[in-house]
């Protein structure tokens, strides 16, 4: 390591510094696609507007996501000499009152999410801020640590995520980014550095969970003239988006962790495999690349170490298996995508046949704090087995939606109900869904269960990338069973008979049963043909799509018997089995619902009780959404 | 398979041809010489066994396919009343059932059978295996305007290994489907065959054969945009529309996707307009979203 890379490294670090923390107002949008599909260009636009009208010396700039989707567009706030503050919800209306209060040398405390005492990094103080909010009272708006939904998170892989601009290598390096990776190259060797991840116990972050250190000490040992590196960013599980997060919020973190991994490996060149469907992170991977090439520390010879690697981003174009290893190096080589037979690995006989080892983004993104903090410190977090923290996506029927980066062995319980703040409108907490189509369904009775790769095993459903989709008692799990089935079925590439046929087969036989037309043998089957189906195919995609149909079964086989036996739907959800109708006692003849139905199946006069033809009704559920009186039955 | 013809008594050869040397003509093949008729068990390929050879388990019952298979290729190959006619194909067949002459042609195999072991290593070591026959260049004529944009497209990824994804992608953005005689222009300029080509055209969602819509209308269908009703969602867009999922307005102004997953899950329902996602969308909001799009 050269001393002028050093400098190199300082000098980013100290502009970095520079524009985080300018010496006057700074004010951040959170711009993910989460935040963008919510407003936040449009606030952006207006603050850009009311900032220059009001002659405020400030800094306007962008940020990823902070991982509280609920409540975005989120802003932040920094004031030299102030707390800093988080802004949740905001319009552009707000973004008006906003400037103005700042101009007064106020703030519209009633939009504060949360104030910061101080920020962390890895567990360690970033950056104090001072408790002094001029006239304003600060007792009532609650620390960053006090608001539930990020008590129990500990970030490490989205440590950046929010707090930095994504577009700026300087402020990545400010929050000591490529630090890593100058000491792996100045001080270790490829054996020490695989040693270390290692000992760390980091397992693989896509969902299969192998030893990430293994997996790199066998492609460093396998024979082969080239040898490759592949980032897996085709994140197909519906569900999970952790991974175009982490991607849009900090780029960098990625690229260094694949830069200190083909160090390890001995590897010249990466390949980033992302999904088309995220057109931001590849924008913002692509400009992120540029920049640390013209730094020095990606191409020839980085930082005068002899060490040299090249990234290139390769495109998917939206096939859901191409998330399978050797589907996704068949796509890279321009190959018919389909998946093959391992052995032989990737880490021996992968992309053109040489040497290859693929890692998940979130897997990447761990590298260079593990490099940083140390292995000891790593491993000190999480169970016994699986180390570290994990980044779930907490969607579906739950308060606080988001992404939530919690220590490994954390209990559901904790996860839905802490984090996530329970069911909205007092619904019964019914399931959690867990690794999307190759996952499974773990029900209300197990919300006690840690979270790690073993126990979701035992309970029946993998740990996966880590989609958490939770459901209410509204939820139907056969309909769900068959949401997944008609996914999985869609994407099979069709190679093996048992997932071709057997996924279609499954499917026939749910779509009969929430027909109504389900026969009481058809679940014992349904188990059969599943674990048939498990054994007989090549690739993850078989062997795991009979998941959400056999563990829906193992814990639900109740509601099953209710559609085959009793020709029931509990939830109310399979049309074959419900039937809607209006409840003459309720009904204020509003006429609302004649109005929405498409079908015309409603008949009725204004102000006099309507009714619903069941021949005409195709159970769209619009006169039970748009009635104000509940005056609608769903049986 | 030929069969005995009842009415034509006088004629009957006693022998069988089966067409096919899959599991399906080994056993019918073994089935015939065990009830007494001479067979003749003819193959297209250089040896029996067809796809079940290849397979690992079978489907549903998982029994081990060679453990089923190879006792059966080898009673086949032992039994003295089946002959086995391999690399060899029928080009004429004449009569009537009960009894057919059929000609058929055997291709060499220039290896003498008789010694043979089987050892593999001459596929192993030959140096003309998957040798591609591109389309002849002269055969291909597109029009100008295409080859300006595809000649600069192929120049950029052309001499890089594994060029055609991104070839492919970058012409898909371009016209926003795949037109055939652009395919078969880089098929020719690539030295790839076109049927492969189709093949991984056809695999993709993202890749349309057919001509699309000015903007592209991506429904999310993710489990959660699934679970707060992404698919009442997509059914009123089409009816708006007047079109179905996957297809294109008679104006050519907007194609209808249900998208896998836009990971936008804490904004279910979502749609994806082109590049620009929207969250929490609701029925009455999809006048309005797509207005702003000619």
């Amino acid at each position: 390591m050269s001393a002028k890379s050093m400098n190199t490294l300082d000098e980013l670090s100290k502009k970095g510094l520079q524009s985080m923390y300018p010496g006057k107002i700074k004010i951040a949008v959170g711009m993910a696609t989460c935040g963008l599909a919510t407003g936040a260009q449009d606030v952006f636009d207006q603050l850009e507007e009311s900032i220059a009208a009001a002659g405020l010396d400030a800094v306007l700039s962008r940020t990823g996501c902070l991982g509280f989707c609920q409540r975005e567009p989120l802003v932040d706030v920094y004031v030299p000499g102030r707390p800093r503050l988080t802004f949740a919800d905001m319009t552009p209306p707000r973004a008006v009152e906003l400037v103005e209060a700042l101009k007064k040398g106020t703030f519209p405390a009633e939009y504060v999410l949360c104030r910061y005492e101080t920020e962390t990094l890895l567990d360690e103080t970033f950056k104090e801020y001072e408790q002094d909010a001029g006239d304003t009272d600060l007792s009532g708006i609650p620390l960053y640590g006090e608001i539930p939904f990020f008590a129990k998170q500990k970030k490490i892989a989205l440590r950046n995520c929010g707090y930095i601009d994504p577009g700026s290598l300087e402020e990545y390096v400010a929050r000591s980014g490529y630090r890593s990776l100058k000491r792996v190259l100045s001080d270790m060797s490829p054996e020490d550095v695989i040693d270390e991840i290692k000992k760390s116990g980091l397992r693989g972050r896509g969902g299969g969970g192998f030893p990430t250190g293994l997996k790199w000490e066998f492609t460093r040992k396998a024979e082969g003239d080239a040898k490759y590196i592949i980032c897996n960013a085709d994140e197909g599980d519906p569900g999970a988006y952790m991974d175009r997060s982490v991607l849009e919020g900090d780029p960098h973190t990625v690229i260094e962790g694949m830069i200190i991994g083909g160090y390890a490996i001995g590897a010249s060149k990466g390949f980033i495999y992302i999904r088309t469907e995220y057109p931001l992170a590849i924008e913002r991977l692509q400009r992120a690349l540029s920049q640390v090439a013209s730094a020095g520390l990606l191409g020839e010879d980085i930082c005068g170490s002899g060490f040299s690697f090249e990234i290139l981003i390769r495109e998917g174009s939206g096939a859901f298996v191409c998330g399978e290893e050797t589907s996704l190096i068949h796509s890279i080589e321009g190959v018919s995508p389909e998946p093959r037979n391992r052995p032989p690995f990737p880490a021996e006989s992968g992309l053109w046949e040489s040497p290859t080892n693929i890692n998940n983004v979130e897997t990447w993104a761990n590298i260079p704090a593990i490099m940083e903090k140390g292995s000891g410190w790593y491993a000190g977090i999480g169970t016994e087995k699986s180390k570290g923290t994990k980044v779930f996506s907490l969607v579906g029927k739950v308060n606080n939606t988001g992404l939530v980066e919690v220590p490994m062995g954390i209990t559901l319980r904790e996860i839905i109900f802490e984090v996530g703040g329970g069911i909205p409108d007092d619904k019964e907490f019914k399931a959690v869904q867990t690794g999307g189509p190759s996952g499974g369904c773990i029900p209300a009775s197990l919300i006690d269960l840690p979270v790690d790769y073993e126990r979701l095993a035992e309970a029946g459903s993998i740990m996966g990338s880590g989609g958490m989709v939770v459901m209410d008692e509204d939820t139907c799990v056969v309909d769900i069973a068959k949401y997944f089935l008609e996914f999985t079925n869609d994407e099979s590439c069709g190679k093996c008979t048992s997932c071709r046929d057997g996924s279609e087969l499954m499917l026939k036989t749910l779509e009969r049963i929430t027909e109504g037309n389900g026969k009481s043998e058809d679940v014992d089957f349904l188990l059969e043909l599943g674990e048939a189906v498990q054994d007989a195919s090549q690739c993850g995609l078989g062997q795991t799509l009979s998941n959400p149909v056999i563990s829906t079964i193992q814990y639900f086989r109740d509601e099953y018997r209710a559609h085959t036996e009793l020709g029931k739907c509990p939830a109310h959800v399979c049309k074959g089995l419900i039937k809607y109708s209006i409840d003459a006692e309720k009904c204020t003849g509003c006429t609302l619902c004649f109005k929405n139905c498409s079908a015309g199946a409603i008949k009725g006069k204004p102000k006099q009780v309507h009714s619903i033809d069941p021949v005409r009704c195709t159970k769209c559920g619009v006169c039970l959404d748009v009635c104000k009186v509940g005056a609608v039955i769903v049986e | 398979m030929d069969q005995m013809g009842k009415e034509d008594k006088k004629a009957k050869s006693g022998a069988v041809m089966v067409i096919g040397g899959g599991i399906a003509g080994i056993q019918s093949s073994l089935d015939l010489a065990e009830s007494g008729f001479k067979v003749y068990l003819l193959e297209e390929t250089p040896a029996i066994g067809g796809t079940m050879a290849q397979l690992d388990k079978t489907f549903p019952t998982n029994d081990c396919a060679m453990c089923v298979i190879s006792p059966k290729l080898v009673a086949c190959g032992r039994h003295l009343n089946i002959d086995l006619i391999t690399n060899s194909e029928i080009i004429g067949l004449t009569g009537q059932a009960g009894n057919f002459t059929v000609k058929v042609k055997q291709r060499p195999r220039y290896i003498d059978p008789a010694k043979c072991t089987g050892c593999g290593a001459c596929t192993q070591n030959c140096p003309v295996t998957r040798v591609v026959y591109p389309v002849e260049k002269s055969e291909l004529e597109i029009k100008r305007k295409d080859r300006e944009i595809v000649d600069p497209i192929l120049a950029k990824h052309k001499e890089r290994r594994g060029s055609l994804m991104p070839v492919l992608q970058e012409i898909n953005k371009r016209y926003n489907y795949l037109p055939k005689d652009v395919l078969s222009y880089v098929a020719a300029e690539l030295g790839l065959n076109i049927s492969d080509i189709y093949g991984i055209a056809k695999f993709y969602n993202a890749f349309s054969l057919e001509p699309r819509g000015r903007h592209k209308v991506s429904v999310c269908m993710g489990t959660t945009c699934y679970v707060k009703g992404a698919d009442k969602l997509l059914q009123r867009l089409c009816e708006q529309l007047d079109t179905t999922p996957g297809g294109t307005t008679e104006d050519m102004r907007f194609t209808i996707e249900s998208a896998r997953c836009l990971g936008c899950c804490s904004l279910a329902p979502a749609i994806m307009v082109d590049d620009k996602v929207y969250g929490r969308v609701k029925i009455s909001d999809l006048p309005k979203i797509l207005k702003d799009y000619e």
